[in-house]
């Protein structure tokens, strides 16, 4: 440590130049009203802060896995409201079943005259509550089949059955009736049409990308996934899953492609958007595929996805002739289909977790319902 | 405790802001100052309890030693130390010790005369650090949603955060915080190799002046900055980076919770365009 | 510290416009001008704007350079169907796209990747020939080549990205899109498709030192502007002669950090660090999908991919809500 003799000057300067109070007025009360000013502001953000939902914690703490839109997930499904539901009548011993009331009941004959009247008016409150009765049937013979949407909504209580027979595992004992897509609507939202190729003086891939769409949810990502991976059975999965791979992508189908990838990111951004969440909500992201770092969310999506190819495949697309023209894709002519957005609409669970079969035991399988 | 051959007549007293001639000597070529035993303080402070955090995890591998953040559950309260506690107090050893440090630069900085851009300059930077481990956090409600420090696993809370988002890339100040990234690279790799190619010409010729370095630049791509110039430019390409990213970390949780691409919709849906 | 902090020029001064210095033994003919000012970027630097050297290699830059734009923007224009008000809207998200994986490594149809062969064809031209247009214009002032190596840096990063992987890996499909935002998609799905490129260590290399870019430029840019008044931003005078704008630029560092660059080398530090951002991030491009598909897994591998322990799912962390 070295102290020179500081300069004659200095002492000087120091003596005409002390330091005291009132030259530090200025300074103090800079930081005074500083510091009150941060404290203030920090007060305000807390307190406004409380009054904001938090953020859903979906992985260990620190992996930065959580959902934000809380507020949206919380905020109260309005169709939720306009639900109409009726309990079931428990059938008593030979009681007339609906084949032999009415003519030309195919699928729902097993029914009890009173479930398939109620049955009937459910139908009409949740698909056509203004145009009642006479959206699917002729009101002067309602046994006929002159109506298109009589045929249409036959196959669809079978694809109903369907869903909540084979697939729980993806609907669980909540299931679906026609109220989860339709929500009071003819034609339910979030149906799709084939969109691709929205680029012209391209072809191949660079036909199906680099446009903002719905599908892909205003990114450029390829705007075909839905059709690829929910109609078609394409491949979803992209990694490698060995650190070294031996091959090159131009050796097509047998490696994943860098436009592969970008569809299956695409079909995953439908995903989050359809379901309000975002990828952490099943992945832990630093490894997409490692079955110990997803979610049990994970799973349920996964049986989705089959689920929704067979729905579009086996039910929705073989109604294309049963349409007329305007109920089909503007593009390609196509039939309406579906995909996540169609039955959850924004939510994690449709109806937020509404559960939809407790009173409809004639829409849970094939065959006669099973009454408790 | 060598000193540099012209360092003997700056090393004189005074500058300091708090303590007066207590602190004011160096260690070695170190100045202490009050600020700079705070600093050690809390570094060593926040150093041993992260040593303390490895041993709780099980690890010394310096790249996967990982102290996490508290669970959200545990809102803005103090959480137990082994469940996200150490964290918390981590984090203010380290905001004791940046602030610290900035204060003791502001000590040497009056010392040799000197402005004081480098400690506000790090006050940008520790500004951005605090917005993604306080501010954020205040702002969401819970000390969880700080990132963990750790080597490769405050990667994977840069990864998981990124795609809460569904597309990180689309967000408009991340956007511009990337362009000032790469433009302040851009502009450093200019300066610095204009600089070393006017003091290391061609073989046999002489030093180059300021004048060569103008014509170079303005025969490259029609202008140049200049000397001092330059330096006004890579000061704010630099600051501008820290500070954007701080913007768009800020602005994403606590202003915007949906995926980014679908901010943009606000460009795609203006009522002018014609279809 | 009511101090002038130096970051505006406070008073513009202009002379006449300067000429430029001539070259060991040669005039300079080739310079286009007239210079001309601008007081808005007086603010900040030299008002002068010009005279631009021009040369064979600048023309043919220039040239290949709006060639190459011009068929991206308009192969981005007719992929709208010509309208000018749908190329605004979508301009960010269009793009022209490199061919797919089925054409390998050959020519594709035109509207199938051809046009960004041509157009990449056009980039390579311009970007190299102004390559050796930074090596000329230093020489003809007798100066070190250091921005002519420094670029070289950069394009290295550019090769790999465009040429050099794309060929090692068979297939033009693997190279980057000319769009705004479909570059940043081509960004995620590389990184998606091999495994998380934060696990690649040259990722992590090029990023340090693209962080440290940053912090160095502040550093320095600040350490100047804080000495300006004893002349620090005359940087050639000061590394030729040190003076004390260098002595305690020098000091504030040796004191605060224990050690202390020069005048001279703290360009050196800056030259470096500046180019080995893309220098380090190319080799770890070039090694990705080539010798590592998977770079999680290749870290698991070689035991630096720290764990999470605890649960997955949100049912589990409900409960303090």
């Amino acid at each position: 440590m070295f102290r020179w003799k500081l300069p004659d000057w200095y002492d000087r300067w120091k003596k005409d130049n002390p330091v005291t109070l009132g030259s530090l007025t200025g300074p103090i009360i800079l930081f005074l009203v500083g510091f009150s000013a941060w404290i203030a502001a920090i007060a305000l953000i807390v307190w406004y802060n409380w009054a904001q939902p938090e953020s859903l914690q979906t992985g260990p703490r620190g992996a930065g896995m959580s959902v934000p839109n809380l507020a949206g997930l919380d905020a109260p499904d309005k169709s939720i409201e306009a639900y109409y539901t009726e309990e079931a009548y428990t059938p008593e011993a030979g009681e007339d079943l609906a084949k032999d009331v009415y003519e030309n009941v195919q699928v729902l004959g097993d029914l009890t005259d009173a479930n398939f009247t109620r049955l009937m008016l459910a139908m009409t409150e949740w698909v056509s509550p203004e145009q009642g009765c006479a959206y699917c049937h002729n009101e002067e013979n309602l046994a006929d089949d002159d109506v298109y949407t009589k045929i249409v909504s036959r196959r669809m209580i079978q694809m109903t059955r369907n869903i909540n027979e084979n697939w729980d595992g993806h609907v669980g004992e909540t299931g679906v009736n026609c109220y989860t897509c339709h929500r009071g609507q003819n034609v339910p939202s979030g149906i799709w049409f084939k969109i691709a190729p929205q680029l012209e003086a391209a072809s191949g891939w660079a036909a199906v990308q680099n446009y903002a769409t719905d599908q892909s949810v205003s990114t450029s990502l390829p705007h075909d996934a839905l059709e690829k991976l929910l109609l078609e059975d394409g491949q979803i999965n992209v990694h490698d899953l060995e650190p070294r791979v031996p091959g090159s992508t131009a050796d097509v189908g047998e490696l994943a492609s860098i436009q592969d990838t970008e569809r299956t990111y695409s079909l995953m951004n439908y995903f989050s958007h359809s379901l309000g969440v975002n990828c952490t909500f099943c992945h832990n992201t630093r490894a997409f595929y490692d079955g110990a770092q997803i979610t049990p969310q994970w799973a349920t999506a996964y049986q989705g996805i089959d689920m929704v190819q067979e729905m579009n495949q086996e039910y929705l697309v073989p109604l294309r002739d049963t349409y007329p023209a305007n109920r089909l894709g503007p593009m390609h002519e196509d039939a309406p289909k579906a995909a996540c957005n169609t039955c959850h609409k924004g939510y994690n669970k449709p109806m937020m977790g509404l559960p939809m079969l407790s009173d409809w035991p004639e829409l849970a399988a094939e065959g006669p319902p099973e009454y408790e | 405790m060598a000193l540099l051959s012209f360092e003997r007549k700056y090393r004189v007293r005074g500058g300091t802001l708090l303590g007066g001639d207590l602190f004011d000597f160096w260690v070695g070529p170190f100045y202490v100052g009050f600020f700079g035993v705070t600093t050690v303080f809390f570094a060593m402070l926040g150093t041993i309890l992260i040593f303390w955090g490895a041993a709780l995890q099980g690890t010394f591998n310096p790249w996967t030693i990982n102290i996490a953040p508290p669970d959200l559950k545990y809102g803005l309260g103090l959480a137990p130390l082994a469940d996200g506690g150490l964290w918390q107090i981590i984090t203010i050893c380290a905001h004791g010790a940046f602030i610290s440090w900035a204060l003791r630069e502001v000590e040497i900085c009056r010392k040799l005369g000197m402005g004081y851009h480098v400690p506000i300059a790090f006050g940008v930077a520790i500004f951005a650090y605090t917005t993604l481990v306080v501010i954020r956090p205040l702002l969401m409600g819970a000390w969880g949603h700080g990132f963990p420090y750790g080597i490769f696993s405050h990667l994977d809370w840069v990864s998981n955060v990124g795609y809460s988002y569904l597309h990180f890339h689309y967000n408009p100040a991340h956007m511009i915080a990337v362009t000032f990234f790469f433009t302040t690279c851009l502009a450093l790799a200019l300066h610095g190799a204009l600089i070393l190619s006017a003091a290391n010409p061609a073989a046999g010729e002489e030093m180059k002046t300021p004048d060569h370095e103008d014509t170079f630049f303005r025969d490259f791509i029609g202008y140049s900055v200049g000397t001092l110039g330059i330096h006004r430019v890579g000061l704010l390409l630099a600051l501008n980076a820290g500070f954007w990213s701080a913007v768009c970390i800020v602005i994403s949780g606590p202003i915007w919770t949906e995926s980014w691409p679908s901010w943009w919709n606000w460009w795609l849906d203006l009522p002018f365009w014609a279809d | 510290m009511a101090e002038y902090f130096n970051i505006f020029n406070q008073v513009q001064v202009q002379g006449p416009p300067e000429a430029g210095m001539a070259g060991p033994g040669k005039p300079e003919t080739d310079r286009v001008g007239p210079p001309f000012f601008n007081t808005w970027v007086g603010w900040i630097g030299n008002a002068q704007i010009g005279p631009i050297y021009l040369g064979f290699l600048g023309i043919v830059s220039l040239v290949t350079f709006i060639l190459a734009l011009n068929i991206v923007g308009l192969n981005m224009l007719a992929q709208v169907g010509w309208s000018i008000s749908e190329f605004l809207r979508q301009g960010f998200w269009l793009a022209l796209e490199p061919p797919g994986p089925q054409h390998g490594l050959s020519m594709p149809p035109l509207d199938e990747g051809g046009w960004y062969i041509i157009a990449s064809l056009f980039l390579l031209i311009s970007v190299m020939s102004w390559w050796v247009r930074s090596y000329l214009r230093a020489d003809a002032l007798g100066m070190g080549k250091h921005v002519c190596w420094a670029f070289l840096a950069a394009i290295w990063l550019f090769l790999v990205l465009g040429l050099f992987r794309p060929v090692l890996m068979g297939c033009w499909c693997e190279a980057v899109p000319y769009g705004i935002f479909p570059h940043l998609d081509w960004t995620t799905a590389f990184s998606i498709r091999y495994g998380n490129l934060y696990y690649n260590p040259f990722h992590a290399l090029s990023i340090v030192f693209l962080y440290g870019s940053a912090l160095l430029f502040a550093m320095h840019g600040a350490t100047i502007l804080a000495v300006t008044r004893m002349g620090g931003d005359r940087e050639l005078e000061q590394i030729a002669d040190r003076g004390t704008a260098s002595e305690r630029a020098a000091l504030f560092w040796r004191w605060t950090m224990g050690f202390n660059a020069t005048m001279e080398g703290i360009h050196r530090w800056a030259f470096w660090f500046a180019i080995l951002t893309p220098i380090t991030g190319g080799i770890g491009i070039l090694l990705t999908g080539t010798v590592v598909d998977n770079w999680y897994l290749w870290a698991v591998e070689h035991h630096f991919a720290p764990e999470h322990p605890g649960e997955y799912g949100y049912d589990v962390y409900q409960g303090g809500e």
